[in-house]
């Protein structure tokens, strides 16, 4: 039997098969579309064929509770967090950059929440805000990541709005600027969006589905803080930490507090 | 345990002096509509922490433009009005309590139509007091030009560490300044002894509310920040009336009847929380379900605490009002805010603190000037910053914000 976590974000839905030893035996990930249900049954569908699957699931992100089958839902900062430790085994700050989030995490060396932040409504700094100036400069995010690697000097992003980042961009083309040196820049307004959420101490770990995506920024992170890693599989941590957190000797965060399963509709 | 069974256990009691509340708050706008209608008695409107014992005393009916605010955002319509105002040059990013309210006016709807008000109750003067903000000085100047009746303001230094003589003395000089033109549109002389008499009630009423909101220090808590934002109307619009006394007496009575019975606001409280800054009125009732399916009793709030003016005298009306009114905790500077919420916290018992940052209401969001790390550094107790608005809903991000609250409370049960 095996143990299924999904992380059923905005953009997209993530989904890791975890093995008794909770080891990821395997990941894949979906579009979220607008139905959270139908991401999270692809995604059971693509195991069910080659596993035998635990039930309930271990769910978290926006669509954690809009499913049709027996889940247990947790917090994503909490299981990114969970995940986090488990990699590393220390105090450290987690940056996790996703859809249309971004989020600070401090973790303690017992692996608990200190404090966490997330970013204000815009979509600025998020994955939401590349997704949305690679549409409109028409470059896929494998082409963002070489072209910023071209770029021979930085140009500077000021603006705070997707919108206004985009005409703020196009003036810049029409001045001149190229585009590896404009997406740099572009790398770079994230990097100091997401530092402006709290202070980072001891180790950075940058997570979420934009460093899987767009690997430049990883180098980037490192450039402005040294002491920064992006581990393995950092878009799928959500969704393997809502496993880890359900099959601890001792209940990690115990809520809600009645034993699993404690919710699904399945039930 | 199914969905059911767990929304069952976790369902809120509703206090039973709700009809009491309700009954005093009819009668409250019963009056204004009279005077409105008949003009047997003058209306003056005033800012919720403005001179309403003086007002009251003068024999003027009062009437609150921020209760009206509230209304609106409580309704779920401020942001069907708030264009309105945005149209007619009034910013979005300024106090959505006036934006929604002038944008109610220039559409001529008001939720007091209900209550059979043909539209606001026209005023005959309106009174500030720039304690809170600035706005409201703005906000009163539209009705005054709109209407062309006088408005008279006390203007409060900002930021006060030392509630020094000099700033007690210069407010209450400001009380005396504006009586000869509240005694031309009353048409009544100054009464001291009435202002002595109205002062005492607000003062006692104060009290009475401390001691309700005092309440929630019992483990578990009677009553929750959700409850007492509705509970607080009287404090709000009658104090300095017999009516806002009698209502807390019965409220207050309540509470003990609650505490003696083991009734507690959250059914299964597990984690107590201070809530600072504006509440969100336009989801009241689904925070204050989120919050006890948490098991989470918001136990304390600044906002509510406002309304704590005990330091008033009926010995010496003028020199307290004064100070009651400038050491209102949105006039005071972070140093004082510091201590202020330390020893709330410590009091409450809480094991959180979430700041509520109101995107239209800088005064009170305090987390704006790093009060919160200084305040975390001083005590331990984790905080949440979520980012919203106390009347426009365009501002509030739901869906963030519960996971952002869910995910503080797994925090908090992480620390044992």
């Amino acid at each position: 039997m095996f143990r299924l976590g999904i992380d059923l974000g905005s953009s997209y839905t993530k989904g890791v098969l975890v093995d008794e030893n909770n080891r990821i035996v395997e990941t894949h990930c979906v579009k979220s579309g607008y139905n959270f249900n139908n991401a999270a049954t692809k995604i059971i569908n693509h195991f069910t064929g080659k596993y035998e699957i635990e039930y309930p699931i271990f769910t978290c992100g926006y669509g954690r509770e809009q499913i049709q089958v027996p889940f247990v839902s947790n917090s994503e900062l909490i299981a990114v967090s969970r995940a986090v430790f488990e990699v590393y085994h220390c105090a450290c700050s987690i940056i996790d950059i996703g859809g249309q989030d971004t989020k600070f995490i401090k973790v303690n060396a017992l692996g608990q929440v200190e404090k966490f932040k997330m970013n204000r409504k815009c979509a600025a700094g998020t994955g939401s805000f590349l997704e949305e100036i690679a549409f409109r400069l028409d470059v896929t995010p494998a082409e963002f990541t070489e072209f910023a690697q071209e770029a021979t000097q930085e140009v500077k992003i000021n603006s705070f709005c997707t919108v206004f980042a985009i005409s703020e961009i196009i003036g810049m083309i029409k001045n001149g600027a190229t585009l590896p040196n404009i997406i740099l820049g572009i790398y770079n307004s994230i990097i100091l969006r997401s530092f402006e959420l709290s202070q980072v101490e001891n180790l950075l770990v940058v997570t979420g589905g934009l460093p899987a995506m767009h690997p430049t920024i990883v180098t980037l992170f490192k450039k402005t803080y040294p002491n920064s890693d992006t581990p393995e599989h950092s878009q799928f941590l959500a969704a393997w930490g809502c496993v880890l957190l359900n099959f601890e000797k001792k209940p990690f965060y115990p809520i809600p507090p009645d034993p699993l399963p404690q919710k699904g509709k399945g039930e | 345990m199914n969905e059911k069974a767990l929304q069952d256990k976790n369902e809120l009691v509703k206090l039973q002096s709700v009809n009491d509340l309700r009954r005093t708050m009819d009668g409250y706008f019963a009056r204004l509509k009279e005077a409105s209608e008949t003009h047997n008695r003058k209306i003056a409107w005033c800012t919720s922490v403005g001179p309403a014992e003086l007002l009251y005393s003068m024999g003027f009916e009062v009437y609150f433009p921020e209760n009206h605010g509230a209304m609106l955002g409580a309704g779920k319509n401020a942001d069907k009005y708030i264009p309105t105002a945005v149209a007619h040059g009034y910013s979005p990013d300024i106090c959505s309590y006036l934006t929604s309210d002038i944008g109610a006016f220039l559409q001529n709807e008001t939720p007091l139509q209900k209550s059979g008000f043909a539209s606001v109750p026209k005023p005959d003067i309106l009174v500030y007091n720039t304690n809170q903000c600035r706005e409201v000085e703005d906000w009163f100047s539209f009705y005054a030009r709109h209407f062309s009746v006088p408005i008279v303001g006390i203007h409060t230094p900002l930021c006060i560490t030392d509630l020094s003589p000099e700033i007690i003395t210069g407010v209450a000089d400001q009380y005396h300044r504006i009586i000869p033109e509240l005694e031309k549109v009353a048409g009544v002389k100054f009464d001291m002894d009435r202002f002595r008499e109205t002062t005492g009630l607000s003062h006692d009423g104060c009290v009475l509310w401390k001691q309700v909101l005092q309440k929630a220090k019992h483990l578990p808590s009677p009553i929750n920040f959700f409850d007492s934002a509705i509970h607080m109307g009287p404090i709000v619009v009658m104090r300095g009336t017999p009516y806002a006394n009698e209502y807390y007496k019965i409220l207050l009575a309540e509470m003990e009847d609650r505490i003696k019975n083991n009734i507690s606001a959250v059914p299964e409280e597990r984690f107590r929380i201070y809530w600072e800054g504006m509440p969100l009125w336009y989801r009241l009732s689904s925070m204050a379900r989120m919050f006890a399916k948490l098991n989470t009793c918001i136990v304390a709030s600044t906002y509510c605490n406002s309304w704590v003016f005990d330091d008033l005298d009926a010995a010496n009306p003028f020199e307290s009002s004064a100070l009651a009114y400038c050491k209102l905790f949105i006039v005071r500077s972070d140093t004082v805010k510091e201590q202020v919420l330390a020893k709330l916290m410590e009091e409450f018992s809480v094991n959180g603190i979430i700041y509520h940052e109101s995107k239209t209401c800088a005064r009170n969001s305090n987390n704006r000037f790093g009060l919160q790390n200084r305040l975390y550094d001083r005590t331990g107790i984790p905080f949440l910053e979520i980012n919203g608005d106390l009347n426009d809903p365009r501002c509030y991000s739901e869906e963030q914000s519960i996971i952002a609250i869910e995910t503080f409370v797994e925090q908090l049960a992480g620390r044992g």
